[in-house]
């Protein structure tokens, strides 16, 4: 560590990057001192909503950060039809939903099949949602990305902000502008969940935010076995190391593409159910702000870094939460605390949290 | 062979020339009337034929047309007489203008038009945006046969077109802007139909303090022109009574998750939230009303929270939410309305914003002014703009909303907000003896 700092030599960027850097520490260390020492406006109930509410979001903006890093780790492209992909997953969980409402369940008559079975019909609605966001994700891949594959960089990358505008208009031509609401089944209601005493006061816990957490941390555990242990995962890693190099050794460079588009678009489908579970409401225009804040967190955990993009959805969603509370400002500038740390992070992480040494490709 | 080609491409030029004189004659002929006004003026020798005849007529219906401050719109017989409007018809806010455009068109297309001549809506998305609205405007002031404008939806959007629509002289009438400032600024234009927010935000705070009694309250809004402005009328003057804001904060609308701004509010333990935006993001915060902390807080919205929407989506966590109203009390033309709406599109009236009735009577209110200063000269519609500018400014109109008579700044609300409920999952009048 010393000898490192003694070989830097200090360059008047670096210097600058030095002052920004510590500027804003001593800043947000100030508020964060001033705030929490300062009358308590918090009690310990509302910093224990903040925290969950944080984890619960950022465990969604995980799912659909690792999509961003594993497609960039393998083309070194932003996939920025991301957001739309789990749009997509966001529909066709919610028309499963609402066919299993109305459907009678087994047996009982009076009872419609998601309240009948709610578990079968919840695995169902997840391998639907999931199943048409990761096709949609290969479709994109072999129409929009595959003809560019060897343009220079920027083209793809407009071809993805092209196809994101179309599939979101033609989501809104399909299905309508309207705002729809998804049909939980009774046992996952919004707005139900365990009461946790804190104090003097309860806390609730939600059903959906504590199944939509849990879900997300399997299916990260699920994406790091298959990455680490299986034989796709090999040929994956091997394609994001060396795509020629890959290909010599008898790799078929192309499905393992396929596959990667199929993989990320599942769990952007996984995160768009969830996101429909846990909060409800959504329309054509639901994948945006996920996609872009989800985007965030991949280049602040380090951009084609899967343990990175965990880390930095989790971070993101907590800096959500907890940031402005913690500085003591209002909460319409949550956004701008987020992004003045990412940039505290990049300054003195250029690679992001957990990001690796580029390759001499990637950069 | 050569000849045979040579004969061939002949034979083609020969077809497409004729073609070309064809249509070039049909554009002069239809292009004559509009020329005729210049033409006579400054009298030139060319046109003696045509102009002869008409003379006599032409000139007294041109006085009206010169003395205009704006000159006469002139719609040819077969064109429509058109209502522009800048809605935000795609993006996130699209309900708004596709219901909102969807009552204009109707109430244009229930009217027997005018001496033969028709009603049409252009409707171009604005977005929602003030950018948009202001390239809606430059793009409807270049069409001659647009007279008037039924618009724009969103505050800031309207901001940034009244400049244009004032300059061409388009009278504007708005279903739903409603920042307080649009109509301080001295436009002849601009004229609403929805009351401001400055009214809303006075009555809803007074409200509160008077009526209900409550002494704490916490105020959100969602960050934008219309909400936090509301927000920010109802802070000031509850302050003014005597009551205290025990909590602001502001949303991100678009997200889905406010229960971390939602227990910064409760933290204040505040007796009721008053909240200026709109239904999509009212409808998630009444969902995570209990989870914040919030739970037996009274809901107080504003217009932008009303409609069918927020009950059918909040359900039981909606019991007992307040908000106010430009939606009429039921009479017979508002259940015609209503069945015509529903006949014609595939949702409801009042489904997709609380606007649909103030703007079907934005409609009928503009087709009332252009039927009582338009006249017909040969085949031919003439609108006097400047006059048009006037009669929707002098508005004396009863709609389905109630009397709808604009004021000297063109605030044409006569009958004031309404507050309503939600009792068993529906909107009731407000019923402050219970």
């Amino acid at each position: 560590m010393i000898e490192k700092l003694k070989k830097t030599r200090f360059t008047p960027r670096l210097a600058l990057r030095l002052v920004i850097a510590i500027a804003l520490l001593v800043y947000l260390t100030w508020r964060v001192v001033q705030v929490t020492a300062s009358e308590a406006v918090f009690g310990p109930d509302t910093w224990l909503r903040f925290l969950i509410s944080g984890l619960v979001i950022g465990g969604m903006y995980a799912l659909i950060a690792i999509g961003y890093t594993l497609v960039y780790g393998i083309l070194f492209m932003i996939n920025f039809a991301h957001g739309e992909v789990m749009m997509l997953g966001t529909f066709a969980g919610y028309f499963m939903l609402e066919a299993f409402s109305t459907i009678p369940g087994p047996g009982n008559q009076e009872v419609n099949f998601l309240n009948a079975q709610p578990i079968i019909a919840l695995i169902l609605t997840f391998i639907v949602g999931a199943g048409v966001a990761a096709l949609v994700g290969y479709l994109l891949e072999k129409i929009a990305y595959r003809p560019l594959r060897g343009a220079p960089r920027l083209i793809p990358l407009i071809s993805a902000i092209g196809a994101s505008i179309f599939l979101q208009n033609a989501a809104q031509l399909l299905f309508g502008p309207q705002r729809r609401q998804y049909s939980n089944p009774d046992l996952l209601w919004r707005g139900t969940g365990w009461m946790i005493p804190v104090g003097d006061k309860t806390v609730m816990l939600t059903y959906t935010g504590v199944f939509s957490f849990v879900l997300s941390i399997l299916l990260m555990i699920g994406l790091f076995v298959l990455v680490k242990k299986t034989k796709l995962g090999k040929s994956m890693r091997a394609v994001a190391e060396n795509k020629q190099a890959a290909a010599l050794m008898g790799i078929d460079v192309d499905s393992v593409i396929s596959k990667t588009f199929l993989i990320s678009g599942a769990l952007a489908g996984a995160a768009g159910v969830m996101w429909g579970i846990h909060n409800g409401l959504f329309n054509h225009y639901v994948g945006f702000i996920p996609g872009i804040k989800a985007f965030t967190a991949a280049v602040l955990g380090g951009i084609g870094n899967i343990p990175g993009a965990m880390l930095g959805g989790m971070v993101l969603g907590l800096m959500e939460s907890l940031g402005p509370a913690l500085l003591g400002l209002d909460f319409q500038i949550k956004d701008v605390i987020a992004f003045t740390i990412l940039i505290l992070v990049l300054i003195f992480r250029p690679s992001g949290l957990l990001g690796e040494a580029l390759t001499e490709e990637k950069i | 062979m050569k000849i045979k080609y040579i004969l061939v491409l002949l034979l083609v030029t020969a077809i497409v020339l004729s073609g070309c004189a064809q249509q070039t004659e049909e554009v002069m002929e239809t292009e004559e009337p509009q020329e005729t006004e210049e033409m006579v003026e400054t009298e030139e020798p060319q046109e003696t034929e045509v102009v002869d005849v008409e003379e006599p007529e032409e000139e007294s219906m041109l006085e009206v047309c010169l003395e205009d401050e704006f000159g006469c719109a002139e719609i040819p017989s077969g064109e429509t007489i058109k209502i522009g409007m800048g809605a935000p018809l795609l993006g996130d806010y699209s309900m708004f203008g596709t219901d909102i455009s969807q009552a204009v068109s109707l109430a244009l297309a229930m009217d027997d038009g005018f001496e033969g001549w028709t009603y049409e809506l252009v409707a171009e998305d604005t977005g929602g945006t003030p950018e948009a609205g202001a390239a809606v405007a430059n793009l409807l002031v270049t069409d001659p046969t647009v007279v008037a404008i039924a618009g724009h939806i969103f505050s800031g959007s309207t901001d940034a077109a009244i400049p244009i629509y004032d300059a061409a002289g388009l009278p504007m009438m708005s279903p739903s802007a409603t920042n307080p400032d649009l109509t301080q600024k001295g436009s002849a234009v601009f004229n609403r139909l929805a009351f401001t927010d400055a009214d809303q935000g006075k009555s809803a705070a007074s409200l509160l303090y008077n009526d209900l009694g409550f002494r704490k309250i916490g105020v959100m809004h969602d960050g934008g022109t219309y909400g936090q402005g509301l927000a920010d009328v109802v802070q000031a003057e509850f302050e003014n009574l005597g009551g205290e804001v025990v909590a602001y904060e502001g949303i991100t609308p678009g997200e889905a998750d406010y229960v971390a701004p939602l227990s910064a509010v409760a933290a204040g333990e505040p007796e009721a939230v008053y909240f200026g935006g709109y239904a999509a993001d009212a409808i998630v915060m009444m969902n995570q009303w209990a989870q914040a902390g919030l739970e037996g807080v009274l809901f107080f919205g504003c217009d932008g929270t009303f409609g069918v929407e927020f009950t059918d989506k909040t359900g039981p966590n909606g019991e007992g939410a307040i908000a106010a109203s430009l939606v009429p009390p039921d009479s017979p033309e508002k259940t015609a309305f209503d069945e015509a709406y529903a006949a014609e599109y595939p949702t409801e009236a009042g489904e997709l914003s609380a606007f649909t009735w103030s703007s079907y009577d934005t409609g009928n209110v503009l087709i009332a002014a252009i039927e009582s200063v338009a006249f017909v000269e040969g085949d031919t519609l003439y609108v006097p703009r400047g006059a048009l500018v006037e009669a929707v400014r002098n508005t004396d109109f009863v709609g389905l909303t109630g009397l709808i008579k604009c004021d000297e700044i063109g605030e044409c609300n006569a009958s004031g907000p309404a507050f309503y409920q939600v009792v068993d999952g529906e909107w009731v009048p407000l019923d402050l003896g219970s």
